[in-house]
């Protein structure tokens, strides 16, 4: 049986970077029959950087839901596969200032297995340090939920 | 050579950049350049129920969670006059080497390394030695075990309260880390060998080192305020020879003895001040390498790591066998108005915090100084002694050796911009 890992990445202190983690509260809540499966692991990455790494040892699959900033209409969701997300590289040379596809890069570097890779990306309206996610932004909450599902069953029943 | 600039500071913590001043050949002015926001933990502090300290503080950092927790529990419990049963004291130092363990992890072989081994990055390290790095994230993610074991979490644990812990760490669960332990144990005593060899700048500098020190262990949690001027102080008249005060160009506070002098903080100056206290495979270790104390190049601090690294590994094998919890993981809080402070040894350097509280447990005034605010003057004041001997350097290498001795120092801009006093003028 495959097995999956469902990570809500982001920061719980800024507005609508907090979008992955609620997200897949949320998903946990209504769904708990898909998440407390055996093979499904349920994890919050506050820290998109070598934390993150860690997180995607031992699986085979990844499915990472995250705040993403691309100047769209706040609460788009955007479903990104590793290719995808490879060209958001940042070329950071810091170890802090990684992001997702750094940390991707550094898994093809070190693991010799290597999870497949799915991003649902939530588009932000606002992170300011201490805001509460925004309404437009929790409003799709629920939608982001769904294809989290879906998208987790579609993994584990391929 | 025109100044040297770098706008944005690469594999450090936070936001800051650098300014070399050159004229005629010499450095004229060094300023580095904080610009990142200040947080005002300290302001909203004010006001809370001192149990919600630690889990508040531990945010201002997801590198060292677990140093703002203790100094914000050892002070808030020096306050209340609680003494913390020893089971607790051995748990936190154990919470203490996992998040050594995973800084100086961290530092050693993504953040400095690259430096040293002229490459941009970790992951162009990765790229070409593998294995290298494969080990490092290895020595890393036990730390982090260890921390998530113990706290919850493996970054902001939350299980440290005033008083002890909220719960017992799981023995079971502690003991299953052995094996990893051991082989992190023997990774890092590689690690200290391999880091003897690598080729640092050339720079020794005549520093006042300040840290923790302690008859019997390695200070960590608990000790005297150490000076290698042979000044001793307790936690609490720490204040009455370490300062802070504002500068221009800077975010973060910078810090000052009370007569005007700059003094370093962090991995060199616990070494040289404590390496008689060091366990017994640390020491013999630093033997082995033949390191001669004191080490006064600050490049050289990652080789101070290094021997930490092993003391960490060391200590946590040792912690884990005799851990035998019982009773109550916490004492009992008797509220009452009063002050206390609390100091301990992040991976950086001395942090040192004081709270007021009143009659109901609430924080009426809170001053946390991190170990990057003290080290910034320092810093600058490195700049200054090292810029006779880059000058003539090609622009390019010139720029990396200054930027390469500030990442040396591991500096945590984020922590240090921690507050910002703001005077309004009208007229």
């Amino acid at each position: 049986m495959t097995t999956v890992a469902v990570i809500g990445i982001g920061q719980s202190f800024r507005g609508d970077d907090a979008a992955g983690l609620e997200a897949i509260r949320l998903w946990e809540s209504q769904f708990p029959e898909t998440a407390h499966r055996s093979e499904v692991r349920v994890e919050a990455s506050e820290l998109p950087g070598l934390s993150l790494l860690d997180k995607l040892e031992d699986v085979d699959a990844a499915i990472l839901v995250d705040a993403v900033q691309s100047l769209k209409e706040p609460g788009k969701i955007h479903i990104l596969g590793e290719s995808d997300l490879m060209s958001f590289a940042s070329d950071s040379k810091s170890a802090h200032g990684w992001g997702v596809a750094e940390t991707l890069r550094m898994m093809h570097l070190t693991q010799e297995k290597n999870p497949k890779i799915l991003l649902i990306g939530i588009e932000v309206s606002q992170t300011e340090i201490g805001a509460a996610i925004s309404q437009t932004v929790q409003a799709k909450l629920p939608e982001v939920c769904k294809i989290i599902q879906q998208t987790v069953l579609e993994t584990l029943f391929a | 050579m025109k100044n040297i600039e770098v706008p944005a500071l690469a594999r450090v913590e936070g936001e800051g950049g650098l300014f070399i001043g050159l004229q005629d050949g010499k450095a004229v002015e060094i300023r580095l350049d904080i610009y990142e926001p200040p947080r005002f933990f300290e302001g909203f502090l004010t006001g809370r129920f001192l149990q919600e300290v630690p889990d508040i503080t531990a945010r201002i950092c997801g590198i060292c969670p677990v140093a703002y927790q203790m100094s914000s529990a050892f002070a808030l419990e020096n306050a209340l006059g609680i003494k913390i049963h020893p089971q607790v004291r051995a748990l936190r130092r154990l919470m203490y080497c996992g998040e050594y363990i995973e800084s100086h992890a961290l530092h050693i072989y993504m953040l400095q390394a690259p430096d040293l081994l002229g490459k941009e990055s970790a992951l162009e390290l990765a790229a070409v030695a593998p294995d290298v790095v494969k080990n490092a994230l290895r020595l890393k993610k036990i730390g982090n075990q260890l921390l998530k074991t113990i706290g919850g979490r493996s970054v902001h644990p939350v299980s440290v309260c005033i008083g002890g812990f909220y719960r017992w760490a799981d023995k079971a669960k502690l003991q299953a880390l052995l094996p990893d332990l051991e082989w992190g144990l023997q990774a890092a005593l590689d690690t200290l060998k391999w880091s003897v060899t690598l080729p640092y700048p050339d720079l020794e500098i005549d520093y006042e080192f300040v840290a923790l020190h302690h008859a019997d262990e390695y200070a960590v949690i608990e000790g005297e305020i150490l000076s290698s001027k042979g000044i001793s102080l307790s936690t609490a008249e720490y204040e009455s020879r370490y300062l802070e005060k504002h500068v221009r160009h800077s975010n973060a506070l910078h810090g000052y003895t009370v007569d005007g002098g700059t003094y370093l903080v962090g991995p060199l100056a616990r070494l040289n001040l404590n390496h008689e206290q060091l366990l017994p495979i640390a020491r013999k270790a630093m033997e082995e390498a033949n390191i001669q104390l004191p080490l006064k190049n600050p490049y050289k601090s990652l080789i101070a790591r290094a021997v930490e690294l092993v003391q960490a590994y060391e200590e946590a094998i040792e912690l884990v066998k005799n851990y035998s919890p019982e009773g109550t993981s916490a004492v009992e809080l008797k509220l009452k108005a009063g002050e206390g402070t609390g100091a301990t040894e992040a991976p950086r350097g001395l942090l040192y915090h004081r709270y007021q509280i009143d009659d109901g447990g609430l924080v009426q005034f809170a001053k946390i100084t991190p170990p990057t605010a003290q080290n910034l003057p320092r810093i600058e004041a490195d700049l200054f002694e090292l810029a006779p001997k880059i000058v003539s350097l090609p622009e390019a290498e010139a720029t990396l050796t200054a930027e390469h001795l500030v990442r040396a120092y591991d500096p945590c801009i984020s922590c240090a911009t921690h507050f910002l006093k703001l005077k309004v003028e009208e007229k």
